[in-house]
Order: structure tokens, then sequence, then C-alpha cells
């Protein structure tokens, strides 16, 4: 049986008793899509690399809080992840911002782009401006707008996410689009339609 | 569709899991409605906005530094581990070899090899009339104590002392060294002999245990 056809269980009782082949199929399953999140929601790729890291220590050193009965790994870890997120949140003022480095040190870089200069200016801007919008959301909007428009998630699984009924997904969400789109509105100096969006 | 309905779920309409039914509905009202339609076309220029975003962090990951602080601690974790359960392994022989020679040494000791018993023993008043019994608390193996013990010729009885017992096997012909009398013709067999030592060191008394009897020895 190879490595990858492995239940998540059975992989986790082999990592934990220190095979490293088998932790790093669970961690290369899952890191990329809780960094992400980390990242949209705290603004700091510093900060998601050490939630990142928290996250997974605790899977090595406490892998008994993990229960497969009562949910999958996945969902086990990105819960863990978001309790970190609101408690580094909670603890800081918002750090430096998404554009500066990523977590590998180099400056972001724009996929490859058929456009003109002039467009591809006008693009980062934009990206830049919604990018700051969202980190100033408040927090609960903020991980509406992530996880339902960023992570494509379904309304009912961002409610199992945040463990609340989807009715307060959906009307976080218009809070946040609303929110959002005030901002931007005004940022793009066009008001016409930050009235309509803002109430 | 009214305008608040539109606003609070109308801008679902493009979303994959929007109901069918809404979605029409709110269609055919930002056809009709200027400011919704104007909130609409706001919204999908944001959407768009925002799929940018995603596209730029889609391929994000955690740094490679992450992965390799992860694997060294589990590392560290499986190191620390074998040396416990070396400890673990080397206590519980500890403990067998420690269990093992209590045991030998008890059936040494039962087997009668000259030993020293140190347990002090109290010894009665009955010793005044030349026989010493031991008292009921002295700690001499009490399966091979059952005989009372003779006092030996030219001792001093000396009662309510504390003494020690020296338990000895011996031939039976060495006991004429204390002064008692031995039957030639047994003088080669081996007995189990028990002596009372007083605090100077000499013998008080003796006795003979199981089959070897005094009485027979004295002959």
């Amino acid at each position: 049986m190879k490595i990858l056809d492995e239940k998540e269980p059975a992989l986790l009782k082999r990592a934990v008793r220190g095979d490293e082949g088998a932790f790093l199929v669970l961690y290369q399953k899952h890191q990329a899509s809780l960094y992400r999140y980390a990242l949209r929601m705290t603004g700091s790729p510093w900060a998601a690399e050490e939630v990142v890291q928290e996250v997974f220590l605790l899977l090595i050193r406490e892998p008994q809080k993990f229960q497969p009965d009562r949910g999958a790994l996945g969902a086990f870890l990105f819960g863990v992840t978001r309790n970190r997120v609101m408690k580094h949140l909670e603890r800081l003022p918002r750090e430096d911002s998404l554009d500066a480095i990523n977590a590998n040190g180099t400056t972001w870089r724009e996929p490859e782009d058929p456009l003109t200069p002039m467009m591809i200016a006008e693009k980062s801007e934009r990206i830049e401006q919604v990018r700051e919008a969202v980190l100033g959301l408040p927090t609960e909007f903020r991980e509406a707008v992530v996880l339902c428009e960023l992570e494509e998630m379904s309304y009912e699984e961002a409610a199992q996410a945040c463990g609340c009924p989807v009715g307060t997904i959906r009307s976080r969400l218009h809070r946040g689009r609303a929110l959002l789109l005030a901002k931007l509105e005004l940022l793009r100096d066009a008001p016409r339609r930050a009235s309509a969006g803002a109430k | 569709m009214s305008c608040e309905q539109f606003e609070l779920s109308g801008l679902d309409m493009d979303r994959p899991d929007a109901q069918p039914e809404e979605a029409v509905s709110a269609r055919e009202h930002a056809a009709s409605c200027e400011r919704c339609f104007a909130l609409l076309q706001s919204w999908r220029e944001l959407k768009q906005d925002l799929r940018f975003l995603q596209e730029n962090t889609r391929f994000l990951s955690a740094p490679a530094r992450v992965e390799m602080r992860l694997k060294q601690e589990l590392r560290t974790r499986r190191e620390a581990r074998v040396p416990r359960s070396t400890v673990a392994i080397a206590t519980w022989a500890l403990a067998a070899a420690a269990a093992l020679a209590v045991a030998v040494g008890w059936m040494h000791w039962r087997d009668g090899s000259p030993s020293r018993i140190v347990n002090k023993a109290a010894v009665s008043s009955s010793s005044r009339s030349g026989t010493i019994a031991p008292d009921s608390s002295m700690l001499l193996a009490a399966d091979s104590d059952s005989g009372a013990f003779t006092r030996l010729p030219a001792s001093m009885p000396s009662p309510y002392e504390n003494r020690e017992i020296l338990q000895v096997r011996m031939q039976r012909g060495a006991l004429g060294r204390f002064g008692l009398p031995v039957a030639q013709d047994r003088a080669a067999e081996w007995v189990q002999v028990d002596f009372l030592i007083g605090e100077d060191g000499v013998p008080q008394a003796v006795r003979l245990h199981d089959d070897s009897q005094l009485d027979s020895t004295l002959q």
C-alpha cells in the first residue's frame, strides 16, 4: 500500500511515531490552504508562517487532540488555524501589508499577463486596493469574505468552519461586501455607487 | 423581489450555490431597477478584483523553512524517545537482577551456608537454669528455631542481655572444642549449629538443628 493511499488517522499515527514520510504527506496536503487563509486574514507573511508552524507542532506534540470520529483532519487543522489567527488578531494591531514580501523573502509577482505595462500597473493598483480594503474589514466580516469569496467555500462550508449558522455567514458576507464596496468606491472616486453599497 | 431583498441575496446570483429561482428573480429586479443594477455592476467589478487578488495568492504556501523546522521537531522527538525506552529497559533489567540476587541469596541462606545472623536476640530469663530459650520476638528464622539453647560449659549466664546468634555448619567433632562431649563414631557428621554469642564475642550457648539432636551429640 502506497503511503499516499493511507487514511489520514493512520498517517498521523505513523507521523507521531517519527515517520517523516507520513508527516510530509499530511503537511503537504494541508499547509498551503492553511497558510493562505492565515495570510489573507492577518496580512502578514510572518504571522501566517508562525500560525502554520504552531498548528503542525500541535499536531506533532498533542496528536490526541484530533479525534477522527469528530471530523476530518483538514477541518480540525482549519479550526486550530482559525483559533490561532483570531488570537493573533486580538493580540496585535495589523502588521505589515501583504504587498511587502512573500514568505520566501521575495517580492510578490503578478502572474504572466499579456497586458500592456499601463494595464499591468492599473491591475496591480486595484489588487492592492482590494487587499487593503479586505484587511481593513472587521474580523468577522473579513473572515466571511475570505472564506466565501477568496477560498470559494460554500455558505455551508464556511458556516461549519466558523462554527456558526449559515444565516450568520450570509449576513456577515452581505455586510462585508457592502463595506468593501463603500471603501473601494471612495478610493476610486466613484461615490455614486458607494451609498448604495454601504446601506 | 424588492430592493432590500436584492441587497441581501441578489448579489449571490452569480455564485455556484445560488438558488436558481432567486437568481432569476434577482436578474429580473436588476433589469428593472437602476439603483440595484448599479449595485450589481459595482459588485461585479469588486468580484473581478477579488478574483485577481485570489489568483495573486493562489499558489502561495508556507515557506520551506517551516517544513524544515517541523521535520527537526519530529527528529528531536524521535531521538528523545529512544533513550527513554533504553532507560526503561535498563531499569527493568536492574530490577530483575536485584530480584534474582535476593532470591539466590535467600536460597543460599536456606541451604545453610555459614552466615552471620545480625538480628539481635533478646534472651529470656530461663537461661538461669542452664537452658536459654529465645524470646518470641527473636527474628531468627522461626522454622529452624524451635529448639532451646544449651549453655556451654564454663560460660557465664547473663540473662536479659542482647545477644547475637551465629549460624554455622560444622562437623560434630568440632563441638568438642567448646567443651562438649562428642561421640567419636559420629564426629565426622556435618551438623547445623546455632551459637549464642555474648557481647564479648564468646559463645555462651549452643543449639543443634533438625535431626542433629544435641542430646545425641553429647553422648
